[in-house]
């Protein structure tokens, strides 16, 4: 099943709304929607991961190409309440100590 | 169908295509639950098990959909046994990087990488080798602490 990606605007963050189950099927989706909003915002983007029941290694790995490229374009990149299934696996890979993780957009 | 195979629980041939890797979360997720294990333990054996069937599909196939992929799992008497098997391109064991996770240090923050050390970290015996007719197989352990 395919996710559902929505974007809007935060002052001068945007964010980026998931919803579903982030795989190695679904991740190119949000791997394109993170990558094309990076340079184009103003202060950083936001992914909110609170309808995400369920994220893989790919979905980590495409959360970790955000944060580099928004560093690259200096810019911020926050995690907005991550869905406890998602936090397990941050905690497992360790990235929630990379991450700056908030519990609302 | 031989003596091993047929000691199996479950045995599903599945065409090496992302998009059914749900299918089999779900069919993994209700097998575990028939063997009542503890809530919290089967999110992450779920997650390590699509992890196995996904580098299946990315590093044996090259993400070639049209092949498949065989999935069996197990109960032996203390563990819960989970064998992801494909006909793909071999990858020697020793090829397998099995590295402790830990949290990157600025600099050597990279996408990738996570999913032989999450299947580490979440089973108690992974072992990979190479499969009988060919391809890789890889036997993942969980010792039931119930």
């Amino acid at each position: 099943m395919a996710l559902t990606i929505e974007k809007s605007k935060s002052g001068e963050e945007t964010v980026i709304g998931v919803q579903g189950e982030v795989d190695l099927y679904t991740s190119p989706q949000l791997r394109t929607a993170i990558l094309k909003a990076v340079p184009k915002a103003g202060n950083g983007v936001a992914v909110d991961l609170s309808g995400v029941g369920y994220i893989d290694s790919s979905g980590v790995a495409t959360l970790v190409e955000g944060l580099r490229s928004a560093r690259e374009h200096g810019k911020t990149f926050t995690l907005v309440a991550p869905s406890p299934s998602v936090m397990q696996v941050l905690e497992l890979t360790r990235l929630d100590q990379v991450f700056e993780i908030r519990s609302t957009s | 169908m031989d003596r091993e195979e047929n000691n199996q629980d479950v045995r599903l041939i599945v065409r090496s295509d992302p998009r059914f890797l749900g299918s089999i979360r779900a069919l993994v997720r209700g097998w575990l639950e028939a063997c009542e294990l503890a809530g919290d333990v089967v999110d992450k054996v779920v997650l390590a098990v699509d992890e196995a069937c996904a580098n299946t599909i990315r590093h044996a196939y090259g993400g070639r959909c049209d092949e498949t992929l065989e999935l069996s799992l197990h109960e032996n008497g203390g563990y819960l046994e989970f064998k992801v098997s494909d006909h793909g391109a071999p990858c020697p064991p020793e090829c397998i990087k099995k590295r402790a996770l830990h949290p990157p240090a600025a600099d050597e923050l990279r996408p990738g990488g996570l999913g032989v050390p999450l299947m580490y970290e979440v089973f108690d015996e992974v072992v990979f080798c190479p499969g009988a007719t060919g391809g890789n197989c890889v036997t993942m352990r969980l010792k039931r602490k119930d």
